[in-house]
């Protein structure tokens, strides 16, 4: 149906296609009239690039639906997911899923969408399971994406399904029934219906002058004694940069034990090891820190600069 | 206690709660910054080597500069600003995430004319960092229900007849944290997810001929080659439209932190569906509702309903100039400018108010008006000293005219987090500094 005969057609199938989001046909022909379309074609025209194979397709194809589509075998229950989420994914999202410090919170938050601070989290809002298991799989853990077995998304997913009170602790859950999951809140979405609001284009007089207040203004800005950067504008150097990239996101909030640079307490004995132990556990990974930080594209001599950076530091 | 001493301590509450949850050194710093900032536009000289020891470049002597010779060709072989600009930057507000790895900045809308913004201008967002990524090793893959699934490489996308158009760019988000109450005193941090480039590269009307897409055919699903593996579900309406398979920005490979070396281009719908680091198109017959388009990109209303798909950025504006960033030294005539932009067409026209929208004044359109991409306009102003409350308020080619506060709230309460168009109103105080306020 998308295959054209003739650039013409491609107008009115624009202009009869009853938009999602609502665009009108004018702006269609807008756009198409502004810009140069191709000549007439068919499939393969420009002949370019090279058939993607079945496996290459099956490497990278890695979407899941909420009818299940896309989901491979395997299984795993609740309780196989605990300790994985405990490792894999608590240090962010925490126990419970309450989430720690500006880190997602997974679970709670059930009928507070019409309060004033709705908790939108995946037992509260998420209308399907699949999308929990497409984006633990696609994403997660944050710092080793695509890193966990099928069995263990599954696990994970049940995990936090069970965290969310929407499964028991032996539940296991499988591509045979993850589409069954009903989600509480799977009605309550609506399609895109904007324009919702209507102004008007008034020139003269269209208040009372005296009906205007100030509602709200900013805050007034904290004074302070010592003046600091305004932005992260001066150079800094490659250890530091290497660090920001990655390694900051766990050292600098201290996620999963990582000591924080500059935290004398927390760094005192690490140094007593040495430079080089501290190289290799950033290079090999220690406790829940994956290798290199799971940059692994990070050469070794970029990796010795960020320890360089913390230990400069953090040394007193 | 006046009414303003009330909003004000209102919003203390209300930031105050909302900030609970936060680092108070994170909290504090960013506010210090905000000051520095405010400040340092305030008093005009000063940054950035600006301020004169004496006037021996002045006429009617011959300046230093023109007494000597400079550098060469090739001292900075891909350029760069001059020293004296170095205040124009991007920058972050460190409270709004976790980290900079997921995390946004934000475009200095203040400091720029016209409607390009300097590629390295446009706002940052990412969800799992900037993917360090080699070209000769990037593919894009178009498969689902197509009759020939292709791998295609940078190389092959550029043998193809290529579209360059001027479209806006803007996170959904953009204005969030204003949704409740004025919060951010910067026209960077209250605008500043926007930005407008010149785009290069294949229509993606043409790829999916060039695939022959089969019956029933009715998605499509963009996902990204970064540690996030962005993905967003885009109707086969918007892919036969204008959508844009882009690997150039402002003439020059798209930058990194834009999607190098490819990525997808929605023009006039939110950021976030223009996929960057695109490395997939599968075709398919339904919707994949995927987390970007349902825990987030979804707009909640106040009986606890969500707006799923909601992909346009409706007509908005805003002024910037005078804003907190380019405050007014002395009293006489200005031209107040903006920006306006609508993701369903051109801007038709743009009316200012400086009485609170008590009355308007139709504004000048200035320069390139295009469909889907931000249009400055300009007014003359003669300031008297007083006080004022100026805004501007848009209309694009649909009639669609940009809502008050009041409205939106009225339609969908405080808690929608994206699609913020509303009348923005910035506060000329006496002494020539300007302030964000709300107002009834």
């Amino acid at each position: 149906m998308y295959r054209l005969a003739k650039p013409g057609l491609l107008l009115s199938v624009v202009a009869l296609s009853a938009c999602i989001a609502g665009n009108s046909s004018a702006q269609s022909e807008t756009t198409v009239s502004e810009y140069n379309q191709p000549a007439e074609t068919s499939a393969g025209h420009y002949g370019v690039g090279s058939d993607a194979s079945l496996t290459e397709i099956a490497g990278w194809d890695i979407d899941i639906r909420p009818d299940g589509l896309g989901l491979p075998d395997g299984s795993g229950t609740a309780e196989d997911g605990e300790m994985m989420y405990e490792e894999q994914c608590a240090s962010c999202h925490g126990s419970f899923g309450e989430g720690v410090g500006r880190y997602p919170v997974l679970a709670g938050g059930e009928g507070t969408l019409t309060e004033p601070r709705p908790e939108k989290t995946i037992g509260s809002f998420w209308p399907y399971a699949s999308t929990l298991w497409d984006y633990i799989h696609r994403a997660m853990p944050f710092t080793a994406p695509q890193s966990l077995s099928d069995d263990e998304v599954y696990a994970i997913t049940a995990y936090v399904l069970y965290l969310n009170d929407l499964v028991d602790y032996d539940f296991e859950l499988s591509q045979d029934n993850l589409a069954m999951i009903e989600m509480p809140n799977k009605d309550g979405f609506f399609l895109d219906d904007r324009p919702d609001v209507s102004n008007d284009q008034c020139m003269d007089n269209c208040k009372d002058p005296d009906s205007i207040k100030i509602t709200s203004e900013p805050p007034p800005p904290e004074l302070s004694d010592e003046p600091e950067p305004v932005a992260q504008t001066q150079s800094v150097s490659p250890g530091a940069a290497v660090y920001q990239k990655a390694c900051s996101v766990c050292h600098a909030a201290g996620i999963g034990d990582a000591p924080i640079p500059g935290d004398l307490n927390a760094w005192s004995a690490r140094l007593a090891q040495g430079r080089d132990a501290l190289l290799t556990s950033a290079l090999e990974g220690k406790g829940v820190m994956p290798p290199k930080g799971g940059q692994l594209q990070l050469g070794d001599d970029e990796v010795a600069a960020a320890v360089d950076f913390m230990i400069e530091q953090s040394a007193q | 206690m006046t009414s303003k001493q009330s909003a004000s301590s209102e919003i203390l509450q209300k930031v105050a709660a909302e900030g609970e949850k936060l680092p108070v050194a994170e909290r504090r710093n960013f506010l210090k910054n905000g000051l520095v900032l405010a400040g340092g536009a305030l008093a005009g000289a000063g940054i950035g080597g600006r301020a004169k020891a004496s006037d021996e470049n002045l006429p009617p002597n011959i300046p230093t500069w023109s007494r000597t010779l400079g550098t060469g060709v090739l001292t900075n072989p891909y350029g760069k600003p001059s020293r004296f600009e170095s205040d124009i930057v991007r920058r972050n507000v460190p409270w709004l995430t976790a980290d900079r790895i997921a995390s946004i900045s934000f475009t200095p809308l203040a400091e720029l004319s016209g409607i390009i913004t300097p590629s390295s201008l446009v706002f940052e967002r990412y969800h799992a960092g900037v993917p360090d990524i080699d070209p000769e090793q990037h593919r894009l893959m178009i498969h689902g229900l197509v009759d020939r699934p292709l791998i295609l490489t940078i190389d092959d996308l550029r043998r193809m007849p290529s579209t360059s158009m001027i479209r806006f760019l803007e996170c959904p988000a953009n204005g969030g944290m204003e949704w409740r109450a004025a919060q951010m005193d910067a026209l960077q941090f209250t605008h500043g997810m926007l930005s407008c480039c010149e785009w290069t590269g294949v229509l993606l009307s043409t790829l999916l001929q060039e695939v022959g897409v089969q019956k029933d055919a009715a998605w499509i699903l963009a996902e990204g080659a970064d540690g996030s593996h962005m993905s967003r579900s885009i109707p086969m309406e918007k892919a036969m439209d204008d959508a844009l398979i882009v690997y150039a920005q402002n003439g020059e490979p798209l930058r990194p932190e834009q999607g190098y070396p490819l990525r997808l281009i929605n023009p006039g719908w939110e950021g976030n569906t223009s996929v960057k680091w695109l490395r997939r198109l599968e075709v398919g017959d339904e919707a994949w509702y995927h987390r970007e388009e349902t825990s987030k990109y979804t707009d909640l209303l106040a009986d606890g309903r969500a707006r799923k798909f909601s992909y346009i950025q409706e007509c908005n504006s805003v002024v910037t100039f005078p804003c907190p960033e380019k405050p007014v030294k002395e009293k006489g005539r200005y031209e107040v400018q903006g920006l306006a932009w609508s993701g369903k067409g051109k801007i038709k026209h743009v009316d200012v108010s400086f009485d609170g929208g008590v009355n308007w004044r139709r504004a000048r359109l200035k320069g390139l008006v295009l469909p889907k991409a931000l249009t400055r306009f300009g007014i003359e102003w003669d300031w008297d000293g007083g006080p004022a409350l100026i805004q501007s308020r848009s209309v694009d080619e649909t009639g669609y005219v940009q809502p008050t506060y009041t409205q939106l709230r009225d339609a969908r309460g405080s808690s929608s987090i994206y699609h913020k168009n509303a009348i923005h109103t910035w506060r000329l105080h006496e002494d020539g500094k300007v302030t964000n306020v709300q107002i009834s």
